[in-house]
């Protein structure tokens, strides 16, 4: 498996909050999730990554050959969106078009025009608006219709990008995520943090769970729903069943939570069943299983 | 391809599935070319590293094989391999048919007969 990013002995420390990532790498070619509890280290992480903040400790490498984001054309090649608009409040969506095309190369005007008529930016009621008047939804897709519209990028980076669309635009933002991916010849990867894990299941490639500014558990999403299992079972076992489960509920019914898939066998002989749990279910799980 | 989301059966298993069915039926040929993996999650509206296990599940299996950069193509040379899948096939399903003759009551010669019924009218087709 090739990476497009690999970091190594990352550190970075504000008044109460440390972030310490002894080894994490992006894998080339899919679409990896970042997630985690607000203020666990997500968008700190991703903005180390995106060369948006430089001032770490730590080891860094792009694409196998550059050592910040400042060498070669490491900032040609990423695609960046900020969890707030990061355009100037007066900015029309024609003057974000100029000045993107004066920042990157590859920028594709036309593409930028199609984009945002295809994200219904371009109807009477937004198109002469200023940034500042766009709803943060309609912020979210001006930004991303400026990283989509660059031909050359090679990774996308993306803090929370759904977090402020409508359902339906989270469903466009997939399909724009997987028809990215697509393209040339799995060259291309994904990065974004997201609190809607269920929304964006269907296009996470690589799983990485954050919590208090440590990684946790990450995996392919396939592999994590091997490990991990979801067990419901009768009241009569739960006393018992309990030490060896992650999460826990119970009720007069029964009990249900999450467990290791290793430890299935400590359940044995009990009258539970068992099912394969979403991605969702394994983050809580993981997220509570440390706090 | 249909792809059921809430069937409880893992999304993986059936897109391999699918691939198995037309590759035994012969609807796919060998040499012919899946689709790409980042093409058909695209189309199937699922993630890649799903449409990837599918496609390992049937490189594991010995029907498609792997080429670096390439894609995958149907590899299914091993005939004698195929038609013992389809035997297993068969007789796990007639083992079902069996369990439900027996839920219904039926005598083994009812169940004999249903089946030779049934193999006439196919042939009549």
């Amino acid at each position: 498996m090739e990476n497009i990013i690999e970091m190594k002995n990352i550190v970075k420390k504000y008044k109460g909050f440390e972030l310490n990532v002894p080894e994490f790498n992006i894998p080339k070619g899919f679409a990896t999730a970042l997630i985690g509890e607000n203020g666990a280290g997500k968008t700190t992480l991703l903005d180390i990554m995106a060369g948006v903040n430089l001032d770490f400790k730590g080891e860094i490498n792009y694409f196998g050959k550059f050592g910040n984001a400042d060498e070669g054309d490491v900032r040609e090649k990423i695609g960046y969106t900020a969890s707030t608009s990061f355009f100037m409040p007066h900015w029309k969506i024609k003057q974000v078009s100029e000045v993107c095309s004066l920042l990157f190369e590859s920028f594709d005007p036309e593409k930028f025009d199609r984009i945002c008529t295809d994200l219904s930016l371009k109807t009477e009621q937004t198109k002469e608006k200023k940034v500042s008047e766009l709803s943060d939804g309609n912020k979210m897709r001006l930004m991303l219709a400026s990283v989509f519209a660059r031909r050359d990028t090679s990774v996308l980076m993306m803090d929370e990008p759904a977090s402020p669309l409508d359902p339906v635009m989270r469903d466009n933002l997939c399909d724009m995520i997987r028809e990215y991916l697509s393209e040339d010849n799995g060259n291309r990867s994904v990065v974004f943090s997201t609190h809607n894990i269920s929304d964006m299941e269907n296009v996470t490639d690589y799983a990485v769970v954050v919590a208090k500014g440590k990684i946790v558990e990450q995996g392919f999403v396939e592999d994590l729903k091997e490990k991990y299992i979801s067990v419901k079972g009768e009241p009569s076992d739960a006393e018992k069943a309990k030490k060896f489960m992650l999460t826990f509920s119970q009720s007069k019914y029964g009990f249900e939570g999450i467990c290791l898939a290793e430890n299935l066998d400590k359940l044995a002989g009990m009258d539970i069943s068992t099912e394969a749990p979403g991605l969702h279910q394994i983050s809580v799980a993981v997220m509570k299983a440390n706090m | 391809m249909k792809i059921m989301q809430n069937s409880g059966e893992p999304i993986y298993k059936q897109i391999a599935a699918q691939f198995r069915d037309d590759i035994l039926a012969g609807k796919m040929e060998n040499g012919e070319f899946l689709p790409s993996i980042r093409g058909l999650a695209k189309d199937l509206k699922i993630s890649v590293i799903t449409t990837l296990k599918a496609y390992e599940e049937l490189e594991a299996e010995g029907l498609v094989t792997a080429v670096q950069g390439k894609g995958y193509y149907v590899n299914a040379r091993d005939t004698e391999m195929l038609r013992e899948q389809h035997l297993r096939k068969t007789e796990e399903l007639l083992l079902e048919a069996i369990a439900a003759a027996e839920i219904a009551g039926m005598t083994d010669e009812e169940l004999k007969n249903t089946l030779d019924t049934l193999l006439r009218l196919k042939g009549e087709e």
